[in-house]
């Protein structure tokens, strides 16, 4: 039971995804079923192919379960409709790509701008935000770069940038630091770590790295789609 | 930077991709914008006001046969008209074969012919020595600039229908906004030489009191000759031309064919560049999903993308034709085919909406089908 305290903010429930391919069926996610509290930083690990990308997608309402149940901050979010689940993600999640996915054409700015096109905030709004979140990666001062102006570890300080720049509660990073190399892998999971303790998001990071769940409160393994237990 | 400015931006990511689509839009909405303005001066405007005044009656059967001269009396007395004056083709050459050296002659009657076309500017002096030379000749002011005659010069036209060259001196000059880049001379200098052109006349040219009495004129001339040897056609002069442009063939059929085949060649331009570019960014939508754009919005971005491209090629194609028009009609060889044409507004509207439609059709079904790609396999795509 949830406590005041401690709040559960995601709350899965036999979660079941198997894919079909061909004639035989792909069971990524197994009857998983796990209680994320509020604040937490908890590190997924697991081999290659074992569902930590197919349970993050999940918490992220970009992927729906075959079975089983997901609460997430309270809400189903598999009853949303497409256009709300956009929406919710757009406000509540913030999502950090292995391979960073910034848009080539656009600045370090107009990236991290790009989610708040969708919101109401005026112009002047957007930038205070932007660069806020730039400050806050430690980017002020390559505003409008490229990315191909940037090195990985700036490319993907740009991305964390840009998923929290609308103030999402949870951030979901999905190997975050396997592109990058020990010193930068290092600045962002610090990074990671001051959002988690002074910015109080959750933060759910699936890493291979040992060193990387190491800045995590609680690792949790995968094992072919079932949850070991902790 | 706002939704638009992306939308710019994707536009010309690949730019050399983006300049040839443009390229190639351009270029057909050049040709859709000429075939459009030649369609329009040929069969849709009704010609200057003062033409809408005047009447052209010639053989019923076709303009090779002429009628009979002592018609135009009986013309003369129908009531509405003002004017009647006689025009017989000659059809004679002007130095060479060149192109440049091509423009029509007619005979006529210097007595009259200018009231018929009494908006025409002559001097009252050049008028006069024209009516006293029998071969005397006018042409228009724009046709002597070109082909560099002024009053007094001797102008020699070799024989073709008629066994006779004419030797003319220019005696004057006339101004008119109206595309009339001939040359007149008096009709009895072919008669005399050449005695069975004597009491024949090609064509009749009329001038009506008011536009509304021209379908009327017109009926009522056809009514006179309709028990006569030789049979008459009174049409508008505009209606007159576009007889002559259709004895080319179907230029209609041709026009609106070669319209057809460029917006098709375009749409299959764009819908090709559009599916290039959406195919190499699967990834980037379902990104864009992730970070909360709907399917709707992701599809007016590659909408607006598709039509921003084609659009601007549209403009500049059109643009382009609006300049090579008004080349040919300045030009000496066309000019004499499409004197006075140009591409007017609409026109040019209707060739910008035609690009931004094709742009929209052509980009909505590789749009829409990225719009609803799932988030899971866009972010699996390699690529
Ligand atoms: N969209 C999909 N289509 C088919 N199979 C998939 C799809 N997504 C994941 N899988 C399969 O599900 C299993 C778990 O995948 P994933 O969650 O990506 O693993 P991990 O992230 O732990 O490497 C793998 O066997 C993978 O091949
Ligand atoms: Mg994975």
């Amino acid at each position: 039971m949830p406590t005041a305290a401690e709040t559960t903010i995601v709350q899965a429930r036999n979660l079941q995804k198997s894919f079909k391919r061909d004639s035989f069926e792909v069971k990524a996610l197994d009857d998983v079923s796990i209680d994320i509290a509020e604040g937490e930083f908890l590190a997924l690990m697991g081999p290659s192919g074992s569902g930590k990308t197919t349970l993050l997608n999940m918490i992220a309402a970009i992927d729906r379960p075959t079975g089983g149940e997901l609460l997430v901050m309270g809400e189903n979010i598999f009853r949303l409709s497409d256009q709300q689940s956009a929406k919710w993600r757009n406000e509540k999640i913030g999502y950090i790509f292995q391979s960073f996915n910034l848009i080539p054409v656009l600045t370090a700015f107009e990236n991290v701008e790009l989610p708040l096109l969708l919101t109401k905030l005026n112009k002047q709004e957007r930038r205070d935000h932007v660069l806020t979140a730039l400050k806050l990666v430690g980017l002020e001062d390559r505003v409008h770069h490229l990315p191909k102006q940037l090195s990985g570890g700036q490319e993907q300080r740009v991305a964390i940038a840009r998923a929290i720049v609308t103030d999402p509660q949870i951030l979901l990073a999905d190997e975050p630091t396997g592109d990058l190399d020990s010193h930068s892998a290092a600045e962002v999971l610090e990074i990671m770590t001051r959002l988690n303790q002074d910015a109080k998001k959750t933060v759910v990071m699936v890493t291979h790295d040992p060193h990387a769940a190491a800045y995590a409160h609680l690792t949790r393994h995968l094992e072919k789609g079932m949850l070991l237990p902790a | 930077m706002t939704l638009t400015q992306f939308v710019a931006k994707n536009a010309f990511r690949n730019r050399r991709r983006s300049a040839l689509t443009m390229l190639s839009i351009g270029f057909s909405l050049l040709l859709l914008t000429l075939m459009m303005t030649v369609y329009r001066s040929f069969y849709l405007s009704k010609g200057s006001p003062e033409s809408s005044l005047r009447l052209i009656t010639r053989n019923r059967v076709s303009l090779v046969f002429s009628l009979p001269i002592y018609y135009r009396d009986k013309i003369k007395a129908v009531p509405g008209v003002v004017e009647v004056v006689p025009a017989n083709w000659f059809g004679g050459l002007y130095l060479d074969q060149k192109p440049e050296h091509f423009f029509a002659q007619f005979g006529t009657d210097p007595q009259d012919f200018f009231k018929v076309y009494n908006t025409w500017k002559i001097p009252p002096d050049q008028l006069a020595a024209w009516q006293h030379d029998q071969a005397g000749a006018v042409a228009s002011a724009a046709l002597a600039a070109r082909q560099g005659w002024k009053i007094g010069d001797r102008i020699v036209i070799k024989r073709n229908i008629y066994p006779v060259d004419l030797e003319l001196t220019l005696r004057g000059l006339y101004n008119t906004d109206e595309p009339a880049d001939s040359l007149y001379f008096n009709m009895k200098y072919v008669e005399e030489a050449v005695p069975r052109a004597k009491g024949a006349a090609g064509i009749f040219d009329i001038r009506v009191d008011s536009a509304a009495a021209v379908p009327r004129v017109a009926s009522a001339i056809d009514a006179m000759f309709k028990n006569a040897p030789r049979q008459t056609k009174t049409e508008s002069e505009k209606a007159f031309q576009l007889g002559f442009v259709n004895s080319l063939g179907n230029v209609k059929a041709f026009i609106l064919g070669i319209s057809l085949a460029v917006v098709f060649a375009i749409l299959l331009v764009s819908a090709n560049t559009m599916a290039m570019s959406i195919r190499e960014r699967v990834r980037e939508v379902a990104v864009l999903k992730t970070l909360g754009f709907t399917r709707q919005t992701i599809l007016k971005l590659f909408v607006g993308e598709a039509v921003t491209v084609a659009l601007m090629g549209g403009i500049l194609g059109s643009l382009a034709a609006g300049a090579l028009v008004s080349v040919i009609a300045h030009s000496p060889s066309m000019g004499f085919f499409f004197a006075g044409i140009r591409v007017n507004v609409p026109t040019l509207l209707v060739a910008w909406l035609v690009s931004a439609l094709v742009g929209l059709a052509s980009a909505f079904f590789p749009s829409y089908r990225a719009s609803r790609m799932g988030i899971v396999e866009g972010l699996r795509h390699i690529g």
